[in-house]
């Protein structure tokens, strides 16, 4: 984006139609030294630019509503930009379901959200999933976890 | 129509669980003798055959479903009493049954244990039963008198020589560390077979009580594992990355019906206990789990949300035969069939979750609990009784409840317990 602007006004700078106001040096941009990015830092960035790392399923569902489509599509797109980057979903049941049930539904919105994932292009290898049932807090929702 | 009769059902359900109740039974316990007082490593056989007594009278009193007078000096039979005792003072006790016994101190240290169920009314004998046990195994061997009184009461085999496996739950919220306990029925030699250092869920004991089957999250995922109490040996029961979790062995011990979560559809499978290659037995699109044997091993019990509400279904042991036992209101989870193939113990999912049991065919069913959170109902070897968890302003609990009637009753445990398994009686 930021380019395609510069190379508009350099084509107008060219052209003479400009003002002298707008005559840029041609810049040599220089790609900055990698930089070691920590899970944490890499985390508040996901959220930053994510919004979420969760979505919310209703009752006993695992049905992914529009909102919950919105927030993994832009999950997956800064998945793809950082295929370095290994993410496990995890599924939570209801407090009010009974243990192994719970596990299970957990178990199919992870993977509900995995598959998703995946139709948005993050490489399957990049994903992983597993269900906490209702034996965490989190109850009715997937998170998208960065792991590494 | 059809909703009028839901509503009656529903009203039915939510009636109190009252049943009414019989007087219970009495029980003379009179001190057990000896007939020659020696030492032993567990101290003199009079003392142990005393303390065989009072854990006697205790292990009767803990049923809910007899009294028993307890131990005391004047009481006490000489060795040749024992088999010929007198019955005119039990009877104007009210006693209903008398057991009397012997702790004998053998030539090569180990101990030799009598015991004797008469009828008071008749003077009739209903039942004796004998042991051989090392000094320090004497508790097994008066539990074994508890069971022959118990038996000689209500037919049904007795509870006390059995091993309990639960969930043992210290620290809260993501701080919390599980790990898996196991004890003797009435508490005592309380262990952990897992460190703590991994959550751990739903621990199924062997018929046998050498084996448990449990859910790890060692690796971040529900996994199924079986530990060797004895050597303490564990492995996975499966090999490979998906999801698994509710374990329950087979009556003979040698295989394991669990569910299995592939591509995110959860079925039930079964392998053998020593490992091998899963073998599929249902294949609906909804969730199939909590899997539970006829004592026979013919049939699982088992639920499903496949009619879109979690109900209970039967089918034979190789996945043919399906069908639904529960079609009243509310959600029906976590089925037990009970050890004499009569009962289904289940958590009712409604108004909060509920313990009930219904015929082995889905009829009769009552409510055993109001709830609001008691779930995951295990029998007792008698099938006349049942244990769960229950979760009360946060914090679960293990308890236990007579189908017979009565209030339930906490089983003490030294930490917050959950998702108990009460083995059989052991041989």
């Amino acid at each position: 984006m930021r380019r395609a602007l510069l190379v508009a006004a350099l084509a107008a700078s060219l052209s003479g139609a400009a003002s002298a106001q707008l005559r840029f040096p041609i810049i040599q941009r220089q790609q900055p030294p990698p930089q070691l990015v920590g899970i944490d830092a890499l985390r508040a960035d996901f959220i930053a630019r994510v919004g979420s790392d969760t979505v919310y399923f209703a009752g006993d569902s695992a049905v992914l509503t529009g909102p919950a489509r919105t927030t993994l599509a832009a999950q997956a797109q800064w998945l793809r930009q950082h295929p370095e980057v290994v993410v496990q979903v995890e599924g939570h049941g209801s407090t009010a379901d009974t243990r192994d049930h719970a596990l299970a539904v957990g178990a199919r919105r992870a993977s509900e959200v995995r598959d998703y994932l995946i139709l948005m292009g993050v490489p399957a290898l990049q994903l992983s999933a597993t269900s906490w049932g209702k034996e965490r807090p989190g109850a009715g929702r997937a998170v998208t976890v960065l792991v590494r | 129509m059809k909703p009028a009769a839901g509503v009656l059902i529903a009203a039915a359900l939510l009636a109190a669980p009252a049943s009414a109740q019989q007087p219970m039974p009495v029980v003379a316990v009179p001190p057990l003798t000896t007939p020659d007082d020696q030492r032993t490593s567990a101290g003199t056989t009079l003392n142990i055959a005393w303390q065989a007594s009072e854990l006697i009278a205790s292990d009767l009193r803990s049923t809910g479903e007899m009294l028993a007078v307890p131990p005391a000096q004047k009481d006490y039979y000489s060795y040749p009493e024992v088999t010929a005792p007198t019955f005119s003072r039990w009877r104007s006790a009210g006693a209903k049954a008398l057991l009397t016994g012997f702790v004998q101190a053998r030539p090569d240290g180990r101990l030799a244990v009598g015991c004797y169920v008469y009828d008071v009314e008749n003077g009739r004998e209903l039942g004796r039963t004998g042991f051989v046990a090392d000094a320090d195994d004497w508790r097994r061997a008066a539990h074994k008198c508890s069971g022959l009184v118990y038996q000689a009461l209500t037919g049904a085999p007795g509870i006390f020589d059995t091993r309990i496996a639960y969930v043992a739950k210290s620290g809260s919220g993501g701080a919390q560390i599980s790990r898996i306990a196991v004890m003797d029925g009435d508490g005592r030699n309380h262990s952990y077979a897992t460190a703590g250092d991994t959550m751990v869920l739903t621990p199924r004991l062997s018929p046998r009580g050498d084996r448990l089957a449990y859910v790890s999250y060692a690796g971040g995922r529900p996994n199924v594992r079986i530990v060797d109490l004895e050597s303490g040996n564990q492995r996975p029961l499966v090999l490979g990355q998906a999801m698994s979790f509710a374990p329950r062995f087979s009556p003979d011990g040698n295989q394991v019906a669990f569910s299995m979560t592939t591509a995110g559809n959860t079925d039930i499978y079964v392998v053998g206990a020593g490992g091998g290659m899963p073998r599929r037995l249902t294949s609906s699109p909804g969730v199939d789990t909590g899997p539970s044997f006829s004592p026979d091993g013919t049939k699982i019990l088992f639920e499903s949300d496949r009619s879109g509400s979690q109900q209970l279904y039967v089918m034979n042991a190789d996945g043919s035969a399906q069908r639904r036992i529960s079609f009243a209101a509310g959600w029906y989870a976590a089925p037990e069939w009970s050890p004499d193939g009569e009962k289904i113990a289940f958590t009712w999912r409604g108004a909060g979750l509920r313990i009930g049991v219904m015929d082995a065919d889905g009829s009769n069913q009552r409510m055993l609990t109001t709830g609001p959170l008691d779930e995951g109902p295990n029998w007792a070897a008698s099938s006349r009784e049942l244990i769960f968890q229950r979760t009360v302003g946060g914090r679960s609990g293990i308890y236990r409840i007579a189908l017979s009637g009565g209030a339930a009753r906490k089983v003490t445990v030294p930490q917050d317990g959950s998702d108990p398994d009460w083995s059989g009686t052991r041989e």
